[in-house]
């Protein structure tokens, strides 16, 4: 499915983001060059929006493990065509990722949940610093 | 809020497909295990609180903010902490 306009494939939440249940469906829009900061908008409130990141240029170490019931909320057929995107908190005086609860999307089914990585006691406010 | 006695084997119900089950209880410490469909999320209710809180932060920054940030990763040197 694409919409028309933006002419973006949508993609669908399996489940909502903690903190908004009526968002659904997002599409994901590139912000910069090299593809490092994308924004996560809405389609049914084209106000919402969330920055979001690739984690690998800024946290290299950062490899969340995926359980199983992930795959099967995504309706995976293959993990390696799953993106991880860190939601990124944009402040004045310091800008955060939260590594904690990384959204993850399945490039082929188009659904995407926030995940919470249980028991990994990783932040939710790490400051984000470019690694290369 | 519906308030319920319930002994170690025994569950709950939540509507048709949330099994809420007590599976034991030693002093003030209860574990509790909860069968939900894949797209009913479960949580500790201090993480939940936290993660809302953190994705209302992040919701709909500025476009200034945005701003700074894509100026940010579009100059490395200047975006990484200098070398010691």
């Amino acid at each position: 499915m694409t919409d028309t306009e933006l002419d973006m494939p949508i993609i669908d939440m399996a489940v909502p983001m903690p903190g908004f249940p009526a968002h659904r469906q997002f599409v994901l829009v590139r912000l910069n060059d090299e593809g490092l900061l994308y924004a996560f908008t809405s389609i049914d409130d084209p106000e919402l929006r969330f920055l979001v990141a690739p984690p690998e240029p800024f946290f290299p170490d950062y490899a969340p493990e995926i359980e199983n019931e992930v795959f099967a909320a995504l309706n995976t057929q293959d993990p390696d065509r799953l993106l991880v995107m860190v939601v990124i908190t944009a402040g004045v005086n310091e800008t955060t990722a939260n590594l904690l609860a990384p959204i993850i999307v399945d490039r082929d089914s188009r659904r995407a949940m926030q995940v919470v990585l249980t028991g990994s006691n990783l932040p939710v406010r790490a400051v984000m610093r470019r690694a290369f | 809020m519906l308030v319920l006695t319930r002994k170690a084997g025994e569950s709950v119900m939540i509507g048709d497909d949330v099994v809420v089950t007590v599976l034991e209880a030693r002093g003030d410490v209860i574990r509790i295990g909860i069968q939900a469909p894949r797209d009913v999320q479960v949580h500790r209710e201090e993480v939940y609180q936290e993660l809302r809180n953190a994705n209302r932060e992040a919701a709909s920054p500025t476009d200034a903010a945005v701003r700074a940030l894509t100026e940010l990763l579009d100059r490395p040197a200047a975006a990484s902490p200098p070398d010691e």
